[in-house]
């Protein structure tokens, strides 16, 4: 298979020689960052408030393989099950694309997000503070992978006024962890929300 | 589902024309788990040559990959599971119509690295 080079900092080589003539451009490279949180709590929203294309709903099955590796109790007798999945794309400049997708918010669809997560610049985490309780299995999962995340408080109408420090004490977050106030319905909010997680994602990632 | 039974149940069998598979190149199964639903693809100069000789649902893809398009993207297009996307970019790549950019990492977790987290925040940034 053709595959590009996958290899940090090395650009796109082509191959064959009517190719070589044409001056080199700089690699293709795709990102993604997840947008979890409970049921209804806004991940569409913010998805789509981002995205340039309209946020697509699509279908993505679990292959053997996930389900091989993690707890199919959910699922005793199906071998493969296909789950809806929403994403958006950014196009950041000429080579980077960003992919925003929103896990599916049943819990029982959790163990899908391995192959989401693999390689992943990190996730959004939104939070309805009127029911916390609701995003206490992204946040675990988060953890557990050494997943980059932000915790995005989606200020809904009468949500409580509660300070960052007591939002990370109520969820057991690290001292670290970006909180931000947001509204998932205005594109800044949200763009806002993205950047303080790509800058939480390079603060955790050594320089090389 | 293995990736077979999903080619061949859509498919009915090989609609690549048999001139474009080299000898001993065949689909792998592994290859195309291997190609996470982000990866881009881009179509090459071959399939701008001879993409008209391809079945609809092919050449349909070779037409997306004329700009930078991700597998999920395409399966969204074509109204199919990611999986069956990921197996037919897999053929058209195999066959040479497509090139296949995967996310770049400098880690074995798999994450972008330094450098193109700069990037990408410099670009959101600017927005």
């Amino acid at each position: 298979m053709d595959f590009a080079p996958a290899e940090a900092g090395r650009g796109r080589r082509r191959r064959g020689g009517s190719q070589l003539a044409t001056a080199p451009e700089p690699a293709l490279i795709p990102l993604k960052v997840l947008v979890a949180g409970g049921f209804a709590v806004g991940k569409t929203t913010f998805v789509g408030s981002l995205s340039e294309i309209p946020p697509v709903t699509t279908e993505q099955e679990m292959t053997a393989l996930s389900i091989g590796v993690d707890d199919t109790s959910a699922v005793p007798d199906k071998r493969t099950t296909t789950v809806a999945m929403d994403f958006g794309r950014i196009t950041v400049d000429s080579s980077l694309i960003l992919y925003l997708f929103g896990t599916p918010g049943q819990n029982r669809f959790w163990f899908m997000w391995d192959e989401l997560a693999r390689g992943a610049v990190g996730a959004v985490v939104l939070v309805d503070l009127r029911r916390v309780d609701d995003c206490f299995p992204a946040i675990d999962y988060f953890e557990n992978r050494r997943l980059p995340f932000v915790l995005a408080v989606n200020q809904f109408p009468g949500t409580p006024e509660f300070a960052d420090d007591a939002v990370r004490e109520a969820l057991v977050l690290p001292a670290d962890t970006p909180v931000t106030r947001m509204d998932a319905r205005e594109p800044r909010s949200s763009l806002t929300t993205l950047v303080a997680l790509v800058e939480h994602a390079l603060m955790r990632t050594p320089v090389g | 589902m293995t990736t077979g039974d999903s080619y061949g149940a859509r498919s009915g069998g090989r609609v690549v024309p048999a001139y474009a598979f080299t000898a001993g190149r065949t689909r792998s199964a592994g290859q195309s788990q291997d190609m996470p639903i982000e990866a881009l693809v881009t179509a090459t100069e071959l399939a701008g040559r001879h993409s008209s000789s391809l079945d609809m649902e092919y050449r349909s893809i070779v037409e997306l990959g004329c700009q930078p398009v991700s597998v999920v993207e395409i399966g969204a297009a074509l109204r199919v599971p990611v999986g069956v996307a990921r197996v037919l970019v897999s053929d058209l790549a195999n066959a040479g119509y497509l090139k296949v950019h995967l996310p770049q990492s400098d880690d074995t977790d798999g994450r972008p690295g330094s450098e193109i987290l700069g990037r990408l925040l410099d670009g959101l940034r600017a927005r």
